[in-house]
């Protein structure tokens, strides 16, 4: 009798779970529908357009099927390997610097206590200031008059003028802005370093040095990776500084202004769309470079967490 | 006698420790407080260069970079608001906002899916949302003014000049990082305390609404905030679809493409606009620090 009873409840128990699963994947699908249709038609298919208008050449309503042409095109063109250049020397340059001064501040804040919560709020404020602002504020700094910064160095640089030198403009500008943010991952990052370790390594003799070299840069790497990702594929895709600085012109022109100058100011949209393209291969090669490297890590974290 | 030892012993022990931190603690705090001290100037000087620029009127004001040589006036706030730039600040709240309103219940529902529920290839699905983050926003600026056009075309709906216009690509560009940010959250969440609602008899998503989704508060919070920023930050998108119009165009297209009026600097007028729109946003900033902390940190503090 309580054997039956107990079957019959097993039975009721087993379609309930199927029941509740066969509404839950439902559920799932329904869930991601949204996202994943919206990502499609806005982003990803755009994406595939941009290839196809890639392999035209179209002057006004005029479209000839050109196959390749116009990668050969960029391939062969001066200023497009100039944007590569610019791009690059942005990129490496503004990312370890911003890395340098984002670790330098990260570890002031740590070890401080007093007015560590205020300089954490400050620290916010150049980070949500929108780029385009920063840049023109920069931009003024650096210029000859009435910007301050000659007159600060003791210089007679003309700044907005000489490609170097706004190379250096842009790149102050850009660090200024995201070493706050690079400093506040890595600041998150240290806080998950057990102190017992630093302990344990000054018992055994360790200095300041190879604490840093041999405790907090091994620990901090997921951070670290996570930090130069964000800021490197930023910085790829560089847009804003370049374009207040010195519009399209070539001295300071990194991938984006370059396509967007054939997007808009001097349309060839053929070549534009191979520009861009190619500035998003780049990106996306790069930064699936960094997520290789550590993506199944972040990703695993969800899916470990979900088993517990 | 041995009271004596033992204090001696301990004075040994406070003298060595001295010499090993090399610094005495006063030494130490001043030093640590002059660290802080060195990262907000860092953060703050341009600002104070901005107001004092935005304030300074007459020629003077065009030649000299001494900040505190007047005359001094609000003249350049004048005249930047009667160049229109409520419009633009009114536009970027709308757009900004809009944006945050639709990304956010979107990437919810998505992100819940993705740390929860059974689905096919979730890895797979997650480690494309990663890399749905990196995409580069010129690679839609023709593409979509392609489709916008063709959509006026078939329906006669301008989508070109338009919020819609802006808002529609800025959901697509934050929907990964929004989603990621809050699967992350969902799946801190404990799932007994999901499990004891269902028993309880509540639906799915029952659970999902009345239970699991009031403790992602902070996490929707934090995904907000970064949605919010982001479109109040894009130049590049609202650049090339709504550049001119007060009606429509934001604070960065308003600041980044500021022309001269005849021949006069705009300097003071530029400074102006940007303290108009830094105020706000740096209120923003303070009010709301430790969410907008635990959002950007969230992918990065997993240890």
């Amino acid at each position: 009798m309580s054997d039956s009873t107990d079957v019959a409840s097993d039975v009721v128990v087993a379609a309930r779970k199927r029941a509740r699963s066969l509404g839950e994947k439902a559920m799932g699908r329904i869930f991601l529908a949204p996202s994943l249709g919206f990502m499609a038609l806005i982003a990803l298919f755009p994406v595939i357009y941009a290839v196809g208008m890639s392999l035209y050449n179209i002057r006004g309503f005029n479209q000839d099927f050109v196959g390749v042409e116009n990668y050969v095109r960029a391939l062969t063109d001066p200023s497009f390997w100039n944007a590569v250049k610019n791009t690059l020397i942005f990129t490496v340059a503004s990312v370890s610097l911003e890395f340098v001064v984002g670790m330098a501040f990260a570890l002031i804040m740590h070890q401080a206590f007093v007015g560590r919560g205020l300089t954490r709020a400050v620290i916010l404020v150049p980070w949500v200031i929108p780029t385009a602002v920063a840049a023109q504020v920069w931009r003024y700094m650096f210029d000859h008059n009435p910007g301050f910064v000659n007159a600060v160095l003791g210089t007679d640089i003309n700044w907005l003028r000489d490609p170097a030198w706004s190379m250096v403009g842009i790149i102050s500008a850009d660090v200024w802005k995201t070493a706050p943010f690079v400093a506040l991952l890595l600041l998150a990052g240290l806080q998950t370093i057990p102190k017992d370790y630093y302990e344990a390594a000054k018992v055994d003799g360790a200095n300041v040095f190879q604490r840093f070299w041999l405790i907090t840069l091994p620990l901090l790497r997921p951070a670290i990776v996570v930090a130069l990702l964000f800021r490197t594929v930023d910085a790829l895709r560089m847009f804003d500084f370049a374009y207040v600085f010195s519009g399209y012109s070539n001295s300071l022109a990194t991938l984006s202004v370059y396509a967007q100058r054939y997007l808009v100011a001097e349309p060839q949209l053929g070549y534009a769309n191979a520009l861009s393209t190619v500035t998003f291969v780049i990106v996306m090669i790069v930064g699936l470079g960094f997520i290789s490297r550590m993506g199944r890590h972040m990703v695993g974290d969800v899916g470990r967490k979900e088993k517990r | 006698m041995s009271v004596r030892s033992t204090e001696g012993g301990r004075d040994a022990v406070r003298r060595a420790q001295r010499s090993r931190g090399g610094v005495p603690p006063a030494v130490a705090n001043a030093l640590k407080l002059l660290g802080l001290l060195v990262v907000v100037v860092w953060c703050l000087f341009p600002f104070l260069w901005m107001g004092m620029t935005s304030l300074r009127t007459g020629s003077v004001a065009l030649t000299n970079p001494n900040i505190l040589q007047g005359p001094f006036s609000l003249g350049n706030y004048q005249e930047v608001v009667d160049q229109g730039f409520l419009f633009p600040l009114r536009n970027s709240l709308i757009v900004a906002s809009v944006t945050t309103l639709i990304c956010i219940p979107v990437a919810a529902l998505a992100g819940y899916a993705l740390a929860r529920l059974p689905l096919a290839g979730k890895f797979a699905l997650l480690a494309a949302t990663l890399v749905a983050t990196l995409f580069p926003p010129v690679a839609l600026v023709n593409p979509l003014y392609q489709m916008y056009l063709k959509l006026n075309e078939w329906t006669g709906i301008n989508l070109l000049n338009s919020y819609a216009g802006m808002i529609i690509p800025y959901v697509a560009l934050t929907l990964p990082l929004a989603i990621f940010i809050l699967a992350t959250f969902f799946a801190g969440i404990p799932k007994e305390i999901e499990e004891s609602a269902k028993v309880d008899g509540a639906t799915p998503f029952q659970a999902f609404l009345r239970v699991v989704a009031p403790l992602a508060a902070p996490g929707v919070g934090a995904a907000a905030i970064l949605t919010f920023v982001y479109a109040t930050n894009e130049f590049l998108l609202a650049f090339s679809f709504a550049p001119r119009d007060l009606d429509v165009q934001t604070v960065p297209v308003f600041v980044g493409t500021f022309e001269r009026v005849g021949y006069e600097n705009p300097i003071g007028q530029i400074m102006a606009a940007s303290v108009l729109v830094s105020i706000p946003l740096i209120i923003f900033a303070l009010v709301l620090q430790r969410r907008i902390v635990a959002g950007l940190t969230s992918g990065a503090v997993k240890g």
